[in-house]
């Protein structure tokens, strides 16, 4: 029965592992710990590979822990764990956000996302041990600090937000509208969300972890565009603008755009020459922008609107937006005479 | 801030038809829907929203734990593992499996910036020229049997860098509790990198 189970956990990492693979500059790693003795042994298999381990499960029962590691900067990120043992109910912890990077999942401070939870194999007999009739869930949270990337980050230094208990078999997902990451500015948390399942201690063993998944929280952008001014008369050429953009999401693309008329979410105007960025990046990124040069794009005269915009896998977010006079024309007053 | 891939790039062109490709490619991933276009949330909206979100936490509806929260540990697989590099390839393997890092050696034991990872059966796979390797059973990597004195002579005599393994996957191997005097990963005959 224990090697059935067994197979089975590594069927499902190694499914994990099919999925992490998929994204360069990540290399993952199984672990099997021992919890009885604290022995530990490499289990990997490969991307799409299933095998059975060698090592058998200790009399405390074995955690199965899949990692990925990232090479610049060497940095590891706990992406599933599985525990097998004897009476150790099976469990399974998912995350879920609207973005779709992988292996390490990520959301940002404003966005939601759900937990899904799966819970087998408890028992619910009189006679059974309390211990082996619930196991507890864990929600952690962990600020990265100020401008902080989560690289070499000490978990035993998150805060536990909320627990529970579940006390049958079966799934449930939590949904929450926003991460719960404590900052004196809400837009600009960054770190991440931990929920752990944990049993209970019996006679043989302690109390372990046997599924845990965590999301990264990264903050939401800002920026500015300055060189130019609310309701300027621009009479000439274009001012240089600089853009200043702070946090952008990893995985975006902002550029500032210009259309006619007042300000208005939702127009699409024309791209302003030398304004779009690119990002794909696994934490946020700040630049600074020149812009100049661009008067082509403004082919008439009156008031103009300037966005910057930055789209993410969440939708299109509106940073900073200025409106401006264009009026290049010249008028040239002359009088022709003549001595007659 | 450490860039963890170097894939952002300045768009020089004047046309709007690269950002349009981009809002396909990106919406695509994140729904089928088209983006909304919005201004970026302010601290005062998502503080309202975190109060109500905070007393609709979904967490409440579950029975109250009744349990202590377990210790918390520090989870970070580089801490857990020694390295070993060489060639501008590494690995990681559990720490305590390596059982002699030879002194003329003791840098292949740190990881150089830039080194490409990967799992230890492709890294032993060319490395083999100065790695070898020490079958050990359970028991012994548990610390409950000494290693063999084979084994023991192997490591005194060996010029490569010994790692135990367990049917060919890197064990860690536990200082042993019954005999004192039987070898261990920390004994004066071998070099350990996992000795702190």
């Amino acid at each position: 029965m224990k090697i059935y189970i067994l197979r089975l956990v590594l069927v499902l990492i190694a499914a994990a592992t099919l999925a992490s693979a998929q994204t360069p500059g990540y290399t993952n790693f199984i672990r099997q710990l021992q919890t009885s003795t604290g022995v530990q042994r490499d289990a990997s298999v490969a991307a799409s590979g299933v095998q059975w381990s060698p090592l058998p499960v200790g009399s405390g029962g074995s955690r199965f822990e899949l990692w990925t590691v990232t090479n610049q900067p060497l940095a590891s990120y706990l992406l599933d764990t599985k525990y097998v043992g004897a009476f150790i109910p099976v469990a399974g912890v998912t995350i879920h956000s609207e973005d779709p990077y992988g292996p390490v999942l990520r959301t940002r401070a404003d966005r939601p996302f759900s937990v899904h939870i799966s819970v087998s194999g408890l028992l619910n007999a009189i006679t059974d041990p309390a211990p082996t009739k619930y196991v507890n869930v864990l929600r952690y949270v962990q600020s990265y600090g100020t401008n902080g990337t989560g690289v070499n980050l000490d978990n035993s230094h998150a805060t536990l937000l909320t627990q529970a208990s579940i006390t049958q078999d079966g799934s449930q997902t939590l949904s929450y509208a926003l991460t719960s990451i404590p900052g004196t500015n809400l837009r600009k948390v960054r770190g991440e969300e931990r929920f752990s399942l944990f049993s209970q201690a019996q006679r043989q063993t302690s109390v372990a972890q046997i599924a845990s998944s965590h999301i990264q929280i990264w903050p939401v952008a800002d920026g500015v565009l300055s060189g130019l001014s609310q309701g300027q008369l621009i009479r000439l050429a274009m001012p240089q603008v600089t853009v200043t953009l702070n946090d952008l999401y990893p995985s975006s693309t902002t550029y500032v755009q210009v259309y006619h008329g007042n300000p208005q979410l939702g127009v699409t105007g024309k791209t302003v020459p030398g304004s779009t960025l690119v990002l794909n990046e696994s934490v946020p990124q700040s630049r600074v922008l020149t812009l100049k040069g661009y008067d082509a794009v403004l082919d008439s005269e009156g008031l103009w609107t300037m966005e910057l915009l930055t789209l993410t896998p969440f939708g299109i977010d509106r940073l900073a937006y200025v409106s401006f006079n264009l009026n290049r024309m010249i008028k040239i007053n002359s009088n022709l005479t003549t001595i007659e | 801030m450490p860039k963890q891939h170097r894939g952002s790039k300045v768009v020089r062109q004047a046309f709007a038809w690269p950002v349009a490709v981009q809002c396909a490619w990106l919406a695509g991933l994140a729904a089928a829907a088209p983006p909304v276009m919005k201004d970026a949330a302010t601290h005062e909206q998502l503080a309202l929203q975190l109060r109500k979100c905070q007393q609709e936490d979904p967490m409440h509806r579950l029975p109250p734990s009744r349990a202590e929260p377990p210790p918390k540990q520090a989870q970070d697989l580089i801490s857990q593992s020694d390295v070993l590099c060489f060639g501008g390839i590494a690995t990681l393997v559990p720490k305590h499996a390596v059982l002699l890092l030879p002194k003329a050696m003791a840098n292949r034991s740190e990881f150089t910036a830039g080194s490409t990872l990967m799992g230890w059966a492709e890294f032993y796979a060319k490395n083999r020229g100065w790695i070898t390797t020490v079958e050990v059973t359970n028991e012994q990597a548990a610390g409950t049997q000494p290693l063999d004195a084979e084994v023991s002579l192997r490591l005194k005599g060996s010029i490569c860098v010994v790692v135990a393994t367990y049917q060919g996957g890197p064990i860690s191997v536990l200082s042993p509790k019954a005999s004192p005097s039987a070898p261990t990963p920390s004994d004066p005959i071998q070099s350990n990198p996992s000795k702190h």
